[in-house]
């Protein structure tokens, strides 16, 4: 079920774990690099792939759903990427499950560069429905 | 400060590492991979619809960047940038104007075939002595990173 966007209407039930997503590329700029250690104030931080939401930038661009808010994150540091590399993503999803009636997706993703030098893997758990976690934090 | 030789033992305290967050921040963060729109990080408007807070949150992905840090800063770059990871529940919100500190505390050593796998635990507290987040982190240290043997 296609909207006018081309982007289908998450069915979480429906939803294959294993479902694995386009590879794409990104080119990782000595800019994106800088404004990531600003914002982490740390000029040292050595994987600003982790402000790219990889794992999930996928199924964005295919699935639409109410939004979510992270429950879990994990990563996996293997090389730091250098500036001016390519990028490769390859993402899937992991995982569903429903606890105390909520529904959660787990994305991961690797990221490879050209040179074929593994960086990093990252693992979200996503709660499907984030107004529920609004209510709980309150304002 | 990439290379760090030091021996580890369960309960070894890890140094703790305070944030204070702002707007300011969480803005660089969302922008640094180009994504310029309103999203719940970024626009209280959004967050109002999206999440039925007040204010904006910080993505949880910003107190992971924060917990590899701490534990970066403890192993040394050399290290954890090689074999690190980390793993971390978000428990409650953080919010541009919070300060939160993490802590961590070594919960296992033990030998791998190609050094020693050191584990961790990491939590991480609000000013308001609130627990945002808990976890846990491990990273494979190289036995040339570790004190020769008697």
């Amino acid at each position: 079920m296609a909207d006018g966007n081309d982007k289908t209407l998450l069915d979480w039930d429906a939803l294959e774990v294993g479902e694995t997503f386009e590879k794409y590329d990104y080119v990782l700029t000595q800019e994106m690099i800088d404004t990531f250690r600003k914002g982490v104030m740390d000029p040292e931080a050595s994987f600003p792939t982790i402000s790219h939401k990889v794992d999930v930038k996928q199924y964005n661009a295919k699935y639409r759903d109410n939004g979510s808010v992270n429950a879990r994150g994990a990563f996996y540091c293997y090389s730091p990427p250098k500036a001016g590399s390519k990028l490769t993503v390859t993402a899937w999803i992991a995982d569903k499950y429903l606890r105390r009636g909520k529904n959660y997706i787990v994305t991961e993703a690797i990221s490879v560069d050209e040179e074929g030098r593994l960086i990093d893997r990252v693992i979200t758990h996503e709660l499907k429905q984030p107004s529920e976690v609004g209510k709980k934090w309150g304002g | 400060m990439g290379r760090v030789t030091r021996n580890y033992e369960v309960d070894d305290e890890i140094p703790p590492l305070t944030k204070s967050m702002t707007q300011e921040a969480i803005n660089l963060f969302e922008g640094s991979a180009g994504e310029t729109g309103p999203s719940q990080f970024t626009d209280q408007d959004t967050a109002r619809e999206t999440l039925g807070t007040e204010g904006t949150v910080a993505s949880g992905r910003m107190s992971l960047t924060f917990a590899i840090e701490m534990l970066r800063r403890y192993f040394g770059a050399d290290v954890f940038n090689r074999t690190g990871s980390v793993d971390l529940r978000f428990l409650r919100p953080v919010r541009p104007g919070d300060t939160i500190t993490f802590q961590g505390r070594i919960t296992g050593v033990s030998r791998e075939a190609n050094g020693s796998r050191v584990s961790a635990e990491i939590t991480v507290v609000n000013q308001n002595g609130n627990t945002t987040g808990a976890g846990t982190g491990s990273v494979v240290v190289p036995n040339a990173f570790l004190p020769a043997d008697e």
